[in-house]
């Protein structure tokens, strides 16, 4: 099972080279399914090794509220892009004093 | 360290149906990061949502797998696309990337995440843990029992049991998170309120 973890961890660390080193806020929160897809390999996996099905019902959960999430997320971006004509996370500076 | 990483390798070529989908998957993500337009990341993005898909079934959970592509393949990326499209970005759109030592920075730190979450793996399990053959089980909804043999194990019928009897609480409470979301993204979306 530890190559199943170790692939988990890889897609994981991935995602967050995508979170972290990104400014286009598309490409961000597609990163943010990477690293949530990252998780649910581990949850498989140790549903399996366990042989527990809890990680199943888990992994339906986090589906469901990436699901929301994403939804959320991509009706900001719309709302964001009709007002600012931008999807680059440095150009919202508008909070700044 | 070295012999359990020596263990994870002979693990991975011993299984070329898993070492083939781990390389398309993570592959896949790199150039997803990497792409400067967001469709090809969206494409790249679908590739690895469907290694990870196959993963799935070697995992035993064909149900999950079938779901995992309907709903981030069929409906989250279709959705990624759709919205790319709608906004249709202009290269000068695109906006500024960061600087190359910030880019350094961020991939240094996943770099050190990565380690320290291989290295306790490969510390917790140094023989690989091998996964031991799937037993058949019962599952209860309500008061009957419902056998679940070994090839099914994972599969609709399991599954379905577990989330109805003893997870029906938080399937529900997931169900009012998506209803309150659809509001929230019709709203947000909406040119006028």
């Amino acid at each position: 099972m530890t190559k199943y973890l170790l692939l988990s961890a890889m897609l994981f660390s991935i995602g967050a080279v995508g979170v972290l080193s990104r400014r286009n806020l598309l490409v961000v929160l597609m990163s943010i399914e990477l690293m949530l897809n990252g998780v649910n390999v581990a949850l498989v996996a140790f549903a399996r090794f366990h042989q527990n099905l809890d990680g199943h019902v888990f992994v339906m959960m986090v589906m469901g509220v990436a699901a929301a999430e994403v939804g959320v997320g991509l009706a900001l971006l719309i709302a964001l892009f009709r007002n600012r004509r931008t999807v680059d996370a440095g150009d919202l500076t508008t909070l700044k004093g | 360290m070295a012999d359990a990483l020596k263990a994870v390798a002979a693990d991975v070529l011993a299984d070329p149906v898993f070492a083939v989908c781990a390389l398309v998957a993570v592959g896949a993500a790199v150039l997803m990061v990497t792409r400067r337009n967001p469709v090809y990341g969206a494409l790249w993005l679908m590739q690895c949502f469907l290694a990870v898909a196959v993963i799935f079934l070697k995992l035993h959970a064909p149900f999950l797998a079938a779901i995992h592509v309907l709903v981030y393949t069929g409906a989250i990326l279709v959705l990624f696309l759709f919205v790319i499209m709608l906004l249709n970005l202009q290269p000068r759109e695109l906006g500024q990337e960061h600087s190359r030592p910030a880019k350094g920075l961020a991939i240094g730190v996943c770099a050190a995440l990565l380690l320290l979450l291989a290295g306790s793996f490969l510390k917790a399990a140094p023989d690989g843990a091998p996964f031991k053959e799937v037993a058949p089980v019962m599952v209860g909804v309500g008061d009957t029992r419902l056998p679940i043999p070994a090839d099914d194990w994972g599969g609709v019928e399991h599954v379905g049991a577990e989330l109805f009897d003893r997870f029906i609480v938080p399937f529900e409470i997931v169900s009012v998170l998506i209803v309150v979301a659809i509001f929230g993204a019709v709203v947000l979306a909406k040119r006028k309120l």
